[in-house]
């Protein structure tokens, strides 16, 4: 028996059952739709200011996330504080994600005087919805593996194969984005119904065996 | 104590749902536990209501090692 394995199937079982609920779906899923809905607007009405929603959603999201946690999940299923080492990798995969996105940054602003970056440059756009495609299914795949969330996997194949067909077919960038992110929010709406036929509110039978504590 | 093991800290109800045990055994279990100096029972508030966090103590983690390392030599005796 191996002990160590057994343990981290322990706390991986208690992540997901915290993440059971398909919150943090419907928060993703509305990201991706905002997003694809900004860059439709731009192209049909010339508003170029689509680059804002990727930057305040996160900002404006993430209390309302934390706020549906406490309201929604926390009352049903109880609350659980993890320990520091699941939040340690999460931010390692934050700043990996940080420093690839300062990369593409540099040679987009390095492309007006290097050969090497505008040659680089070149290639990314002109393979943009491939490049997309790839780098969508490897961060989902990067965070499910972090977060031990099988589903999405699922979610980085369905970006996978809409991108790339998006760059065989030319299915506009916007479409694609939309779909992905409607498919994540109706994903992530089921679980939450489940979840809360699964686990109705308690009725303080545990609550009044939690006082004599 | 495993499910306490592989968290900071956790709360009655979500004990009982990881765990499946009725209020009453849970409770039994968790005094047993605390009057050993195992768990650690802190009474809270989280948004202006209270709440009761149970932890691991120290002296309850290592008992838990101890354990650990005691069943893995049961299992490793054991005639193949």
């Amino acid at each position: 028996m191996n002990t160590k394995t057994s343990l981290r199937e322990v706390e991986r079982r208690t992540y997901i059952s915290y993440h059971q609920d398909g919150l943090i779906d419907i928060f993703v899923g509305v990201y991706v739709l905002l997003f694809g809905f900004g860059i439709l607007l731009m192209t049909v009405t010339d508003f170029s200011t689509w680059f804002v929603i990727p930057a305040i959603f996160p900002a404006i999201m993430v209390p309302i996330w934390i706020s549906a946690k406490k309201r929604i999940t926390m009352p049903r299923i109880g609350y659980v504080k993890f320990g520091s080492r699941g939040a340690n990798k999460l931010m390692a995969v934050f700043l990996g994600l940080m420093v690839a996105g300062l990369g593409v940054f540099m040679v987009f602003s390095f492309s007006s005087s290097q050969a090497w970056a505008l040659a680089l440059r070149n290639l990314i756009i002109s393979n943009g919805m491939f490049i997309i495609g790839i780098s969508a299914a490897a961060i989902s795949s990067l965070f499910a593996y972090t977060m031990g969330l099988k589903r999405l996997y699922a979610y980085g194949l369905l970006a996978l194969v809409l991108f790339l067909a998006g760059h065989f077919v030319t299915v506009p960038f916007a479409y694609s984005l939309l779909t992905i992110g409607l498919t994540i929010i109706i994903n992530g709406s089921v679980l939450l119904i489940g979840f809360i036929r699964k686990y109705p509110l308690s009725q303080g039978d545990e609550t009044n065996v939690e006082k004599s504590l | 104590m495993t499910q306490l093991y592989v968290v900071e800290s956790a709360d009655f109800l979500f004990l009982q749902h990881q765990l499946q045990m009725t209020p009453g055994n849970l409770s039994s279990h968790l005094s047993k536990l605390e009057k050993a100096g195992y768990v650690e029972i802190v009474k809270e508030f989280i948004e202006r209501k209270p709440h009761t966090a149970l932890k691991l103590t120290k002296k309850g983690s290592s008992a838990f090692k101890e354990y650990q390392r005691n069943l893995k030599q049961v299992f490793n005796d054991l005639p193949k």
